[in-house]
C-alpha cells in the first residue's frame, strides 16, 4: 500500500523529501532566514490542505477556517498562561477543542448550502474573531505573547528542532489525507461534490459525510494553529482575521484544488511571491516595492481567469498524456 | 439622561443602518440576480470615498465632490464588470471568491500609491455642521440627519424603481429566475451590467456621505462590506426590502450594543474590562443574529418569491 501511495502522489513525496533535506542547503548557503520562510509554508500549507477536505474534495467553500486555526493557538496560548506549558497537551487540546467546534458549526452551517454557506462559515469565524478581541485577559487586540512551548524530549529552542516537527506533523497530515482521499470515505466525499442528489438516492445519508470532513479539516487547521504559535512566539486575533480565511482559499486556488498536494504547492507559490515580489519590484519600480499587492491581486485573477486547475493542473497537463487526464 | 442618550443612539442606529443599506441594495442584486459573490463591494464605497474628498480637497467645495464622485463610482463599476466581472458568472463561486479577492488587494494598492497609506481627511461645509434639536434638550449633527434623509430618498426611490417601473420587473424576474428571464427574450446582459453599475454609485454614495465622519482610508470599505453581506443574508439574497429591514436592525443592534453592553458589564466589571469587552461582543452579536436566522430560515428573513 505504501508503494501505491508513493506511486499515486508523487508530486507531494518529492516535495515532502525537497522540504526533508531544505535545512541542509539553508545551512551549506548561511540563510537560516528562510528556515523561518519555510516553516511557514509548511504550517499554512498544512492548514490549506485541511481545510482543502471540505473545500476541494468536498466542494463546501468554507470562508472561515482561519478561525480553527485560531482556535489552535489560543489552546496553545491559554494552555501556557496557565502555567501548562506541554506542547503535547496543548495539541491534545487543540484537536479537542477544534472538533468539538467543527462539529457544532458545521452542523449549524450545513444546514445551509451555496452562497449562505460560504457567509454563514464567515459569519462564524467573525464571532470567535471577535469573542477573541474582547479578551481582555488574553491580551484583546493586542494578542499574548507567549514562549515556544516544551514539547518532551523536543526542545525547541534549538531552531532546526521546531522545523523538524512541523516539517514531521506536515507529513503525518498528509499520510493521513492520502489515505482518507482514497478510502470509501474520501470517494463519497467526492461524489457529493459532484452530484449530492445522486449520492443520497443511493441510501446515503450525504450530510453526515459533510460534517466529518468539516470536523477531520478543522481539527488539522488546529493542528497547524497550534503549532503556528509556538512559530510565532505570539498569539492575536489577527490569525484568525477574515483575510487569513481568503489566503488560505488563495492557496488552496493557486495549487490547484482536486490535488492532496495543491495547498501545499499553493502555499509555497504563494508565501514566496511575498517573500519576493517586493524585492522583485524593488528593481524594477522602487517607488511600489511595498506595493506588491498591485501585481498580486491581478495575478490571482488571471489564474481564475486563465489557469483553470491551479498550478498542479497546469504543470501536470502539459506532462501527462491526454488520455491520462481523466482520472487526475 | 439615559433617554437622550438612548435616542441619540436610535439616530446614529438609523445613520449607520441606512449607510448599510446603501451598500447593500446594490449588492443583495448583485448576489440575487447574477449569483455572483463580489467581495470588492467594499473598493467601491472606497472609490466614492477618495473620489469625493479628493474632490472636495481640491475645489474645496463638498457639493462639487458629491457631483463629481457620482459619475466616477458609476464608471468605475461600468468599467469593472465590462472588464472583468462579466467573464466570471458563469464560473463556480470559489472563483468567484478569488478574484473579487484580488480585486480587493488591487483597488487598495492603487489607492494607496495615489493618495499614500495616512487616512485623508476632508471636512463638511460649515453650513452643514450644526446641529438640531431632535427633542427639547437633545441636539442631532445636522450632517448625520442629511445621511437618513438621503438615504431614505434613495431606498424610497430604488423601491419604486424596482416595484412600479418596466425595467423594476426586469430586476425582479431576473432575481427569481435568471433563466427564464433571458428565456422572455430579455437581454440580461445589459440589465447586468446597469444594475452592477448603479450599486456600485449607490454604495460609492455611501461612501462619500460617511467620508467626513470616519478616515478615508485604504481597506476602509472591508468591515463595511462584510457588514453588508450579513445584511444581505439576514434579509434574504436578491431582496431589496429584505437589505433594508435587515440593515436597519444591523445597524441599530450594532450602535445601541457598542453603548449599551459596555455600560451593562460596568456594573459587574471593571471599567477598562468592560470598555474592550462590550464593543467586541456588540459585534459579535451582529453574527450571533446572522448565524440563528440562517438556522432557523436558511434562505434568509424575506427570499424573494419564487426563488
Amino acid at each position: 500500500m505504501i508503494l501505491d501511495l508513493l506511486k499515486k502522489f508523487t508530486t507531494l513525496w518529492v516535495i515532502l523529501f525537497l522540504l526533508a533535506l531544505f535545512p541542509i542547503f539553508t545551512a551549506a548557503f548561511d540563510l537560516p532566514f528562510w528556515n523561518d520562510v519555510v516553516m511557514r509554508i509548511m504550517l499554512l500549507g498544512m492548514a490549506a490542505m485541511g481545510l482543502n477536505i471540505v473545500f476541494g474534495f468536498g466542494g463546501m467553500v468554507s470562508f472561515g477556517h482561519a478561525a480553527f486555526m485560531g482556535i489552535g493557538a489560543y489552546c496553545a496560548g491559554i494552555s501556557q498562561y496557565y502555567g501548562m506549558d506541554n506542547g503535547w497537551y496543548q495539541l491534545l487540546i487543540s484537536v479537542i477543542t477544534c472538533g468539538i467546534l467543527g462539529l457544532v458549526i458545521g452542523f449549524l452551517a450545513l444546514r445551509t448550502s451555496g452562497i449562505y454557506f460560504i457567509m454563514i462559515t464567515l459569519a462564524f469565524a467573525q464571532m470567535l474573531y471577535f469573542f477573541f478581541v474582547s479578551l481582555e485577559q488574553f491580551g484583546g487586540d493586542d494578542g499574548l505573547i507567549m514562549d515556544r512551548s516544551d514539547f518532551i524530549f523536543i526542545d525547541l529552542y534549538e531552531p532546526l528542532r521546531l522545523y523538524y516537527l512541523i516539517f514531521l506533523t506536515l507529513v503525518f497530515v498528509s499520510i493521513v489525507l492520502m489515505l482518507l482521499i482514497r478510502s470509501r470515505f474520501g470517494v463519497i466525499l467526492q461524489a457529493i461534490k459532484s452530484n449530492e442528489n445522486r449520492v443520497e438516492a443511493m441510501g446515503l445519508n450525504p450530510l453526515k459525510f459533510k460534517i466529518t470532513g468539516y470536523v477531520i479539516s478543522a481539527v488539522i487547521c488546529g493542528v497547524s494553529g497550534c503549532l503556528f504559535a509556538s512559530w510565532q512566539e505570539f498569539v492575536s486575533p489577527d490569525i484568525m482575521h477574515w483575510t487569513r480565511s481568503g489566503d488560505l482559499m488563495i492557496i488552496i486556488i493557486l495549487g490547484g484544488l482536486t490535488y492532496v498536494a495543491g495547498p501545499l504547492v499553493g502555499a509555497i507559490v504563494f508565501l514566496l511571491l511575498e517573500e519576493l515580489l517586493p524585492d522583485l519590484l524593488h528593481v524594477v519600480f522602487p517607488s511600489i516595492a511595498e506595493n506588491w499587492m498591485i501585481i498580486f491581486g491581478p495575478l490571482l485573477i488571471a489564474v481564475v481567469l486563465f489557469g483553470k486547475g491551479g498550478l498542479m493542473g497546469v504543470v501536470g497537463n502539459r506532462f501527462t498524456r491526454p488520455a491520462a487526464r481523466k482520472d487526475q | 439622561m439615559t433617554a437622550t442618550l438612548l435616542l441619540e443612539q436610535v439616530f446614529n442606529g438609523l445613520q449607520a443602518g441606512i449607510t448599510l443599506f446603501l451598500i447593500a441594495a446594490g449588492l443583495t442584486l448583485i448576489l440575487g440576480i447574477m449569483d455572483f459573490v463580489f467581495l470588492a463591494h467594499g473598493s467601491q464605497v472606497m472609490i466614492g470615498a477618495y473620489a469625493a474628498s479628493a474632490v472636495t480637497i481640491a475645489t474645496n467645495n463638498f457639493y462639487l465632490g458629491i457631483l463629481a464622485a457620482i459619475p466616477i463610482t458609476f464608471f468605475c463599476g461600468y468599467l469593472l464588470e465590462w472588464l472583468i466581472i462579466r467573464h466570471l458568472y458563469r464560473r463556480d463561486h470559489m472563483d468567484q471568491v478569488l478574484a473579487t479577492f484580488g480585486l480587493i488587494l488591487f483597488f487598495n494598492e492603487v489607492i494607496r500609491i495615489t493618495f499614500g497609506p495616512a487616512a485623508l481627511f476632508s471636512n463638511f461645509p460649515p453650513s452643514l455642521a450644526g446641529f438640531i434639536e431632535i427633542l427639547p434638550d437633545t441636539p442631532y449633527p445636522v450632517f448625520r440627519i442629511l445621511i437618513i434623509l438621503v438615504g431614505l430618498v434613495c431606498a424610497v426611490a430604488i423601491h419604486l424603481f424596482v416595484s412600479r417601473t418596466r425595467v423594476g420587473a426586469m430586476v425582479r424576474a431576473g432575481a427569481s429566475n435568471p433563466e427564464m428571464t433571458a428565456a422572455l427574450g430579455i437581454n440580461i446582459k445589459i440589465l447586468f451590467r446597469f444594475i452592477f453599475a448603479a450599486g456600485a454609485t449607490f454604495a460609492g454614495l455611501a461612501g462619500m456621505m460617511i467620508g467626513p465622519l470616519t478616515s478615508v482610508e485604504p481597506g476602509m470599505g472591508e468591515p463595511l462590506l462584510i457588514l453588508s453581506l450579513v445584511v444581505i443574508i439576514i434579509g434574504g439574497i436578491g431582496s431589496v426590502r429584505g437589505a433594508f429591514i435587515a440593515a436597519i436592525i444591523i445597524g441599530l443592534v450594532d450602535t445601541i450594543g457598542r453603548v449599551m453592553l459596555p455600560m451593562l458589564f460596568r456594573t459587574f466589571m471593571s471599567g477598562p474590562t468592560a470598555d474592550t469587552a462590550g464593543p467586541a461582543l456588540a459585534s459579535m452579536s451582529v453574527y450571533i443574529l446572522m448565524a440563528v436566522v440562517l438556522v432557523f430560515k436558511p434562505t434568509g428573513l424575506f427570499p424573494p418569491k419564487g426563488a
